[in-house]
C-alpha cells in the first residue's frame, strides 16, 4: 500500500467572493448602486429600507431583495411601495450570499434601476464572512440589543462602510448608552461614518437618506 | 456559522479527490483557518467527523494549520498580528483579541490583512 498526498489548496470561501466579484461587475455595468443592509432581528433594517425607498422612489428607480430564511412578509412590504422585489428565501442558511444575490438579480431588470437595498439575513456573524457584490455594506444595530453588542460581534463593524445604531429614543427604557455603542464602533473601526436614527426623529431619517444620495452623485 | 454546509463542500472535495486518485482509503486531511473567519474549528471538525463515518474518508486525521492576519499600519509598519500560533483549536483566540491590535511603532490601530480564508490544503491517501 502507497501512501500519497494530493495538494488541493481550494479556497471554500474564495467561490463566493469571486461570485461577488460577477455580481459587482453586473451591477456597475447596469449603473446601480447597491447596498447589503445588516444587522440582527428586529434591528430596524426594513423600517430603514422603507423609509429610504419612501423618500428616494419619485427621483430613483429602486428595487430590493429581500433576504431571509422566509423572506415573503419583509418582502411584501416593500412590494407595497411599489418597488421590485424580489424575496431570496436561504431555507437553513442564516446569511446571504453572491450565489442567491446572482439569482435574486437575474429577476430584476437591472436597465430600470438605478439603487438596489439588498436587506440581509438577521445576524451579525455570518453575513461578515459572504460578500454579495455591493457597493457599499452597512450594519444596523438597535439600542435594544444591549449596548455591549457591537464589542460582541467586533468584525461586522470593522467591515462595515456605515453604522447606524438606531431606536436611540428608547435607550432609556432599555438601559442602552447610545454614545458608548458609537465609541465602540469608532474604537474598532476610526473611519466609518455613525449614524444615530430613530423612526421617531424625522431629521435622523433624513440624514440616512442624505447619505445614500451623498454616493449617487 | 454555517460549519454544517461548509463542512459538506470540504467532505465533497475531498471525496472527489480521492476518487480521482484511485484511493483506497484518506489517511489525513489538511485544513487552513483564518482566524478572522467566524467558522469554528472546533465545530467544523465534528461535523466532518459525522459525514465520514462511513466510508473511504473514516477516520482521517484532520490538520487544522490557523493563520493570522497580518498587520499594516498607515506610518509603514508591516508585521504580525497574530496572537500565537501555537494555540490549539479549542483555544481559538476569540476575534476582539485582533480587532483591537495596535501599531507597535505609533500606537494607531492596525489594519488587518488575510486571515480570511478557509482552505482545504492537502489530503493524505492510501493508493
Amino acid at each position: 500500500m502507497l501512501m500519497h498526498v494530493v495538494n488541493i489548496n481550494k479556497d471554500v470561501l474564495k467561490a463566493n467572493n469571486e461570485l461577488a466579484y460577477s455580481n459587482r461587475k453586473l451591477l456597475v455595468k447596469n449603473r446601480i448602486f447597491a447596498m447589503n443592509i445588516m444587522g440582527a432581528i428586529g434591528s430596524g433594517k426594513t423600517t430603514l429600507i422603507e423609509e429610504a425607498i419612501n423618500s428616494l422612489k419619485e427621483r430613483y428607480r429602486i428595487a430590493v431583495i429581500a433576504g431571509d430564511v422566509v423572506a415573503q412578509m419583509d418582502a411584501s412590504r416593500f412590494e407595497k411601495l411599489g418597488v421590485r422585489t424580489v424575496a431570496a428565501n436561504t431555507g437553513r442558511e442564516c446569511h446571504l450570499d453572491a450565489k442567491l444575490v446572482e439569482r435574486s438579480l437575474a429577476n430584476i431588470d437591472l436597465e430600470d434601476i438605478d439603487i438596489l437595498f439588498i436587506e440581509n439575513v438577521g445576524n451579525l456573524i455570518c453575513p461578515v464572512d459572504y460578500k454579495l457584490g455591493e457597493h457599499l455594506r452597512v450594519v444596523v444595530v438597535s439600542v435594544s440589543e444591549g449596548d455591549d453588542t457591537v464589542l460582541k460581534h467586533p468584525m461586522i463593524f470593522r467591515t462595515s462602510d456605515l453604522a447606524i445604531v438606531n431606536k436611540v429614543d428608547i435607550s432609556e427604557a432599555v438601559s442602552a448608552d447610545p454614545s458608548k455603542m458609537k465609541a465602540d464602533i469608532e474604537q474598532l473601526n476610526p473611519s466609518i461614518p455613525i449614524l444615530l436614527t430613530s423612526i421617531n426623529d424625522r431629521i435622523s431619517i433624513d440624514r440616512w437618506i442624505e447619505y445614500i444620495e451623498s454616493y449617487l452623485k | 456559522m454555517h460549519e454544517y454546509s461548509l463542512a459538506c463542500e470540504i467532505f465533497e472535495t475531498v471525496i472527489a479527490t480521492a476518487h480521482n486518485n484511485k484511493a483506497l482509503a484518506v489517511n489525513s486531511i489538511k485544513l487552513e483557518i483564518g482566524r478572522l473567519t467566524h467558522v469554528n474549528a472546533d465545530q467544523l471538525l465534528f461535523c466532518l467527523d459525522v459525514l465520514s463515518r462511513d466510508g473511504i474518508a473514516k477516520g482521517a486525521k484532520i490538520d487544522v494549520n490557523f493563520v493570522s492576519p497580518c498587520g499594516e499600519c498607515e506610518c509603514g509598519y508591516r508585521g504580525d498580528a497574530g496572537v500565537s500560533d501555537n494555540v490549539r483549536c479549542e483555544d481559538q483566540p476569540p476575534l476582539y483579541e485582533y480587532t483591537g491590535l495596535t501599531c507597535p511603532t505609533c500606537g494607531k490601530l492596525l489594519q488587518l490583512v488575510g486571515g480570511n480564508d478557509l482552505i482545504i490544503q492537502a489530503i493524505d491517501i492510501e493508493i
